[in-house]
């Protein structure tokens, strides 16, 4: 018993904090304040015009600011399931395209009325308005049409929502992990807690580009999926992988408060895979010969999983916690 | 239904006294016996339920409709707590899809209303109909259906096209067969099959009834053979337990995994979370049969089972031991106490959703857009499972320290083999 005790407590004492206020500081708020900034444009853009076309630019940069905070899945995008909101993807259920349709068949007046947030989440968000400006069922309508001024909505629902985060980060959640361990901090006990909390995202956000953006698309060698591509409709799939990579790439080394040559290199890797690919929505997938490559980026992240799980995760002296994506 | 989770925690200890591994192995007894005896009981409902659907078969009437549902229900008390083994045991996780498969996509077993659409991007065969179709092409194969057999469902069927909602066989695909569509919405009321889709003759509804009694005996006499199997792995001498029980503190970490996964991404994420924010009843985890508040009910107090050491079998008799929960306390009693009073949280959470929707505000009705008091409800229960979710990550901590196994595969197969 003692000698467990006392090994539980050298693993805790090492310091772990350095990171986290790195994370806060230079990865999260800008992050949330780009994604805060990018959603209000898309909000002005749509009141101004609320056709595809002309909605297109602006709902782009949305969506790669999104990028830039999607794996931040603690806190205020945990909460009151923001997350899912801005960005109900897998939707394994083609619950997205149903509800969307069913609004605009029935002309539902929640588009209207001000209080676009009650609809379900399949209806929010960067998802359902991807259906309005890009897909053929949708895209098209006029600018007197219901479609634009559920287009409309949706923007300004997602501009709240990108509010919400951003200011919910800066003013709340920045001092709760970096109160770790102070007394009155009941969610994270120690400053180790708030390292293992933002080690946990990490790790799943690298789970999510293996499993999730390249591994839902390529099903099996038998049955690929090309067709359940993530953001397919506005061309973004691969774009989502580059992003994603990117952004925690920046995670990871301001997470970590010492050089981590082997993680830089398996990111390099894996970016250099993914900008080489040439396959925008993953199409290729269904393909034999260009499959191959698409499996390639699937190994080349999961190398990246592994360099961070040997070398950032041992210097903070955390493991991977619980997380979301556990459970089917 | 399968086990996504790349990640494990595995627990590393350090130099633990000879005494301390004699508590580990005690404890270990314990699960696996609360196992044992969690599928024993799963089978015996189950059993009564194919006696059930086999009287209905032979002579349909509602009350026979009704005596099978009602055993459906029972049956589903004890499985739903042995939900606890399923994230952490390899054997289990590897075997579950196939009794207990969520959500489905019913239109590939029989008729639907028009309101459930068509193929999806997601599914080709959503709406292939196989208790009206005794043949048809799957991947470009024909298949024959005349009969439809045990063999059928879970060799052609099950998961065809490697869609994991086309689940054709298990609790699911029976419960859809007894109570059909719940075509009611968020409003009160569940599926409402009449008995006469089991009729002979001209008495049929729904056409078919032979081929639609055909499938629902050979889904349960699966079901009965698939926790046959499963009751065994756990009995003296089964692999299940000598997996438990091989490694100690991988055993240990199988527990802790299970209990942690179930409780945050699958029944707080993925059951009630999700379920709520699509505002779909579509997403209740019992949806046919409006049981999905006793469904999370039932997962909460398995979580809670394998921590205290205790499990009451449906026949009243207690299986208790030496429990994880001693461990924990005797490393450091804080964090046990802490880890106690969440999981007791979490129960009377879950207990007022079973008590609101047993006194008729169902839980499809609780996910009703706007509906603030059914959120409330349901989001009060989320809060308490990841609350119980960090009291178990301080458990971990306790228990000796950890290493990280990271896992880049999409098993648990074995999570203590990484990193070493």
């Amino acid at each position: 018993m003692r000698s467990l005790l006392t090994a539980t407590f050298l693993l805790t004492a090492a310091p772990a904090l350095a990171g986290v206020n790195d994370v806060i500081r230079d990865h999260a708020l800008p992050g949330t304040a780009r994604f805060a900034s990018a959603t209000a444009a898309l909000d002005a853009a749509a009141q101004a015009n609320c056709t595809d076309t002309a909605l297109r630019p602006a709902y782009q940069e949305a969506f790669d600011a999104w990028m830039g905070i999607a794996h931040l899945t603690l806190g205020p995008l945990e909460e009151d399931g923001r997350g899912l909101a801005i960005a109900f993807w897998p939707d394994t259920r083609g619950m997205v395209g149903r509800s969307v349709a069913r609004l605009v068949a029935e002309e539902d007046p929640i588009a209207t009325s001000g209080e676009y947030a009650e609809v379900s989440i399949a209806a929010r968000g960067l998802f359902a308005l991807e259906r309005l400006l890009y897909d053929e069922d949708f895209a098209g309508y006029g600018a007197e049409s219901y479609s634009c001024a559920l287009a409309q909505a949706m923007a300004a629902d997602l501009a709240v929502l990108g509010r919400e985060v951003d200011t919910a980060w800066r003013e709340d959640f920045a001092t709760t992990l970096s109160s770790a361990g102070e007394a009155g901090n009941s969610r994270f006990l120690s400053p180790r807690e708030a390292s293992q909390a933002l080690y946990t995202a990490l790790a799943t956000g690298l789970e999510f580009v293996a499993d999730q953006r390249l591994g839902r698309p390529m099903g099996s060698f038998d049955a690929p999926k090309p067709q359940v591509a993530e953001a397919r409709r506005s061309g973004r799939s691969l774009r989502n992988v580059v992003l994603s990579l990117e952004a925690l790439r920046d995670f990871a080394r301001t997470l970590s408060d010492q050089p981590t040559p082997e993680t830089d290199a398996a990111f390099d890797r894996a970016l250099t895979a993914a900008r080489g690919l040439e396959d925008p929505i993953f199409a290729g997938v269904a393909d034999p010969i260009s499959r191959i490559r698409v499996e390639a980026l699937q190994n080349d992240v999961r190398a990246i999983s592994e360099a961070v799980g040997t070398e950032i995760a041992p210097a903070l002296g955390v493991s991977v916690g619980f997380n979301s994506a556990d459970g089917d | 239904m399968r086990l996504k989770a790349t990640t494990a925690i595995a627990l590393i200890t350090f130099a633990a006294a000879p005494a301390f591994a004699q508590d580990k192995a005690e404890v270990l007894g314990t699960y696996a016996d609360i196992a044992q005896a969690g599928y024993e009981d799963s089978l015996t409902t189950a059993q009564t339920l194919q006696a059930a659907v086999e009287t209905l078969i032979a002579t349909p009437s509602a009350e026979a409709l009704q005596a099978a549902k009602a055993a459906w229900l029972a049956a589903r008390v004890p499985y739903q707590q042995t939900e606890v083994f399923r994230f952490g045991n390899a054997i289990v996780d590897d075997w579950e899809g196939k009794v207990n498969a969520w959500p489905l996509d019913e239109g590939l077993i029989d008729y639907v209303d028009a309101s459930y659409g068509g193929e999806t991007d997601e599914n080709q065969l959503a709406v292939l109909n196989v208790i009206a179709n005794p043949s048809f092409t799957l991947g470009g194969e024909e298949v024959d259906a005349t009969e439809i057999t045990p063999a059928l469902l879970e060799g052609q069927l099950h998961e065809a096209g490697a869609v994991e909602a086309n689940v054709a066989t298990g609790y699911h695909a029976i419960e859809f067969l007894l109570w059909g569509q719940d075509l009611n919405g968020t409003e009160h009321g569940a599926g409402n099959r009449p008995w006469t889709d089991y009729a002979a003759g001209d008495d049929c509804t729904g056409d078919n009834c032979d081929r639609r009694g055909q499938y629902l005996k050979a889904a349960t006499d699966l079901l009965v053979s698939d926790l046959e199997w499963m009751a065994s792995q756990w009995a003296e001498g089964g692999e299940a337990r000598a997996a438990v029980l091989a490694d100690e503190d991988a055993g240990i970490d199988a527990i802790l995994t299970g209990m942690g996964s179930l409780s945050y991404g699958e029944q707080a994420g993925e059951r009630m979370k999700l379920g709520v924010m699509l505002n779909d009843p579509e997403e209740e985890h019992d949806c046919f049969s409006d049981n999905t508040h006793n469904s999370h009910y039932y997962d909460g107090l398995g979580v809670r089972n394998v921590y205290l050491g205790e499990y009451l079998r449906v026949d009243g008799r207690v299986v208790s031991g030496a429990s994880l929960s001693d461990l924990v306390a005797s490393a450091d009693a804080s964090v046990d106490e802490d880890l106690r009073a969440k999981l007791n949280a979490s129960m009377v959470e879950l207990g007022q959703i079973k008590t609101a929707a047993e006194a008729g505000f169902s839980y499809d009705m609780m996910l009703e857009r706007g509906n603030a008091e059914g959120e409330a409800l349901i989001m009060g229960a989320v809060d308490a499972l990841v609350g119980q979710t960090r009291a178990i990550e301080r458990a971990v901590t306790a228990l000796g320290g950890d290493e990280i196994a990271f896992e880049g595969s999409d098993s648990l197969d074995a999570p203590e083999a990484v990193f070493q």
